[in-house]
């Protein structure tokens, strides 16, 4: 077990990771608002936390205090709450396409803009953000209370007179509007828990992956969320999460099998390198045969019961 | 009770009345749904709005809710300008309605249907909802408590965890009568609620309106093709055609006005 967790510590921490980044896509898409902005905000909070570790708390040597990454993670919190609500407002009176395509805009002037401000580093970044631990496994300790945390979070919301209230705007708008839900304030209510949740995991991967730069956090970036919680299931918490995970571990599940040879070369070539593509064509498959995802409510309801009368 | 010139809606009279609605216009483009429609609804009333098909009845119920903004006139409810005001406010104020073509929320189930119009009438936050407070949790379960009261009150309190859309017709209009009582309006508006409902159906549905009106207090506005309901249930009857309020009165009054026969059976002349 610690050989297995040694060797894959950068994946299963990515997976972790992933996960969350997956919740963040999937809260405004609970009031039925397809939002790419969460790469942005990720971005954001990562450029918080290593401006923070290596110019405003240069530490001389030795580990970097996790109290001061947790610190980053509540600034980095906070600050993608109050860009949140500047872009949500005027970004929510779009529908469908057109708030998918303001967003993909915002994560784009996002990265123009830390490519050419001094303070983020300019093209080439912030290097050497500094570890608050002695061997990246132990980025658990954050990144899986994290997980466990914004599941929490999701899992109550989805219960709750909130959660109602976007699950009506998702289903009918006009309905919900006509039942009392305000479709504005919950849209820019989730778009911003939204852009909480990406802003806390950037201010985390700045320290996990000890460089940050205009790279992190792009279109491609979202990309990738959208077919975790589209893939994963967009009807229920758990599917962004199980989307999350798997897929990010797919592509070293591919890689392996492209390595064990006997396979042509354009093959193996393409298991390795081809992981955009593949998200896109199971994107494009499951949009026409699991509309919901894999994992949807009726799915955790039958093997609920299942688990009922095993025992 | 008697047959009110359309233009009396103004003036003292109008402030008694729950709903004033004062010359509105309503013009898509070159076409006019609705035109200087004036009446007011007095308290406790079942007030029905009849006319043929494309008269403009259903535009009228979206420029009361808000769903659409009229081009001209007011829109006064007990004392209150709610002209232009958005959807959701005018629901806070004490408007339900249902819709002609049935508008649940088809994947969530019958009580999830209710409880999501107790939205107005329930306080609790993001907060307080995901950290389940004490006040909250209260809420939650009064919440879920009048949702199933109001199923069991439209003869559905056996099926609350189906989904709505796998409702029969006359069970979705059903089903939609119980989620806008959980708003619990002072005003219900209800677009055609005995469409697609059998002989039985429809008279429990008089049943039904009479039962709420009188136990909670409410007044109502139903649009109705069914002739013998809107006679049955209805204190006074508009009829409008091509937008134009062209009768205004008690059922049988209206149902002798040449004006109505014409605009129903056409002009013979």
């Amino acid at each position: 077990m610690p050989a297995f967790l040694a060797a894959y510590d950068f994946l299963l921490v990515s997976m972790v990771l992933a996960a969350v980044l997956a919740l963040s896509l999937y809260v405004p898409l609970m009031a039925g608002q397809l939002s790419l902005a969460s790469p942005g905000f990720y971005a954001l909070g990562g450029y918080i936390a290593a401006i923070t570790s290596t110019k405003i708390f240069p530490t001389a040597g030795g580990l970097y205090p996790v109290s001061l990454v947790l610190l980053e993670m509540v600034v980095a919190a906070l600050a993608s709450a109050v860009l949140g609500l500047l872009v949500g407002v005027p970004a929510l009176r779009l529908r469908g396409i057109f708030l998918a395509l303001a967003t993909i805009a915002f994560v784009e002037i996002l990265r123009v803009v830390s490519l050419n401000l001094d303070v983020t580093g300019g093209a080439i970044g912030i290097f050497g953000v500094p570890q608050p631990f002695a061997s990246q496994i132990q980025y658990m300790w954050l990144g899986l209370p994290l997980l466990g945390l914004c599941m929490l979070f999701v899992a109550r919301l989805e219960q709750s007179r909130t959660g109602r209230a976007l699950i009506a705007l998702r289903e009918d708008e006009l309905a919900a509007d006509a039942m009392g839900v305000d479709p504005t304030r919950y849209k820019v209510l989730a778009f911003t828990v939204s852009a909480m949740i990406a802003g806390v995991v950037g201010a985390l991967s700045a320290h996990f992956i000890n460089t940050w730069n205009s790279r992190q956090g792009t279109f491609d970036t979202g990309v990738s969320l959208m077919a975790f919680v589209l893939i994963g299931g967009s009807r229920t918490f758990v599917g962004p999460v199980v989307g999350g995970l798997v897929l990010t571990a797919l592509p070293e599940a591919l890689r392996g099998i492209a390595d064990v040879g006997g396979l042509p070369a354009w093959l193996a070539q393409f298991l390795r390198d081809g992981r955009l593509i593949i998200f896109g064509v199971m994107i494009a498959l499951g949009t026409v045969f699991f509309p919901h995802g894999l994992i949807t409510p009726t799915v955790l309801q039958r093997l609920g019961r299942r688990r009922g009368s095993a025992v | 009770m008697s047959v009110a010139p359309a233009r009396a809606a103004t003036g003292p009279a109008a402030a008694a009345g729950v709903l004033g609605v004062e010359a509105l216009t309503c013009r898509f483009g070159g076409v006019v749904a609705v035109s200087e429609v004036s009446f007011s609804v007095a308290r406790g009333e079942v007030f029905g709005l009849i006319g043929p098909n494309g008269a403009g009845k259903t535009t009228l119920f979206n420029l009361v809710t808000g769903l659409t903004t009229p081009t001209a006139g007011r829109l006064r409810y007990q004392d209150r300008d709610i002209t232009g005001l958005p959807p959701h406010r005018i629901a806070a104020l004490g408007i339900a309605r249902t819709f002609q073509n049935v508008r649940l929320f088809g994947e969530l189930s019958a009580l999830h249907n209710v409880m999501i119009a107790r939205h107005v009438r329930t306080r609790s936050g993001l907060v307080s909802g995901v950290l389940g407070l004490p006040f909250a949790r209260a809420e939650e379960r009064v919440t879920r408590q009048r949702a199933m009261d109001l199923l069991a009150l439209v003869g559905l309190a056996d099926r609350p965890g189906e989904q709505a859309r796998n409702f029969s017709y006359g069970d979705q209009r059903r089903l939609e009568i119980a989620r806008a009582l959980a708003l619990e309006p002072q005003l219900l508006l209800l677009d055609e609620p005995a469409a697609g409902m059998n002989t039985g159906e429809k008279r429990g549905l008089s049943d039904l309106i009479r039962g709420v009106r009188a136990r909670l207090d409410l007044t109502i506005l139903l649009i109705e093709h069914h002739v013998p309901l809107v006679m049955d249930l209805c204190d006074r009857i508009a009829v409008l055609n091509f937008g134009q309020l062209i009768a205004l009165g008690p059922p049988a009054a209206v149902q002798k006005n040449p004006a109505v026969i014409e605009a129903y059976l056409g002009d013979e002349a």
